[in-house]
């Protein structure tokens, strides 16, 4: 049973939630918001998947690299996770950005309330405007 | 149905639901999103090339257009726009969590676009599971 992709894929997920806890991107900004849009782009991204499965688009090769449970016909229980790092990675990077722009946009208010350097905004989920 | 017929009915939702948070006056940060975008194309460019190079996925060539980046169906990439537009469009779309203590001073100014008693974002919900 080869665990080495559900290893690699756990270990990124890993990352995002440290990245999200240190910079209160997703969950840490707002868990009920995060989890409806994480549990709604799963479900939108696995169907996705089982049509392209049953459309005989694409399918789950062989390897040594993965456990080989599927949770359904050639959906390997790695696609949950390689789906829930892509939610994941999408709406960090999302937060991320939406930060530095609200920084650079609010320049002048936060330069009169802070020194520069020690700008650092209020808790904000993605994508809120400071 | 070739794979980009596939991809055309997943786009078409995600416009829809990027349609309602505009409509509803919530709509993302567009360039905060495209930011997200190319780091999001970026790294799918690495990871999908990895995923097939390694055989975890494999498609039928009669279903593919034949436009590769690298050994990546240019098809895959569908799923990286599709994430970066549906996901953050929803987030938005999703009413805020009620203030706390930690996020008063933050949230008074943002009330205008993401506070759920503001009557004209109201219609904003329920409309993300299309």
């Amino acid at each position: 049973m080869g665990l080495i992709y559900l290893a690699a894929l756990l270990v990124a997920l890993t990352g995002m939630v440290m990245l999200d806890r240190r910079f209160t991107l997703f969950f840490w900004a707002d868990a009920r918001r995060a989890a409806i849009v994480m549990i709604a782009g799963l479900a939108f991204f696995v169907t996705w998947d089982l049509l392209g499965i049953g459309l005989g688009i694409f399918f789950r090769g062989e390897t040594a690299f993965m456990t080989g449970l599927q949770i359904a016909p050639e959906l390997p229980v790695e696609e949950l996770f390689f789906l829930a790092l892509l939610v994941y990675v999408t709406m960090n990077l999302y937060a991320a950005a939406s930060r530095i722009r609200s920084l650079s946009t609010s320049k002048r208010t936060l330069r009169q309330a802070q020194g520069p350097g020690e700008a650092q905004g209020p808790r904000q989920g993605p994508g809120e405007r400071a | 149905m070739t794979y980009w017929s596939l991809n055309a009915f997943f786009l078409a939702a995600v416009a829809l639901v990027a349609l309602a948070a505009v409509l509803s006056r919530r709509a993302p940060r567009w360039k905060a999103l495209a930011v997200a975008a190319v780091a999001l194309l970026a790294t799918t460019a690495v990871f999908d090339n990895v995923m097939i190079g390694i055989g975890l996925v494999d498609y039928n060539p009669d279903l593919i257009s034949g436009a590769f980046v690298g050994v990546a169906p240019l098809e895959d990439f569908a799923y990286a726009i599709a994430a970066v537009v549906l996901l953050p469009a929803l987030w938005h779309l999703l009413p805020a969590r009620r203030s706390t203590a930690s996020t008063a001073s933050g949230r008074a100014d943002t009330s205008s676009r993401a506070d759920p008693s503001t009557p004209s974002t109201s219609s904003g919900t329920g409309t993300d599971n299309a």
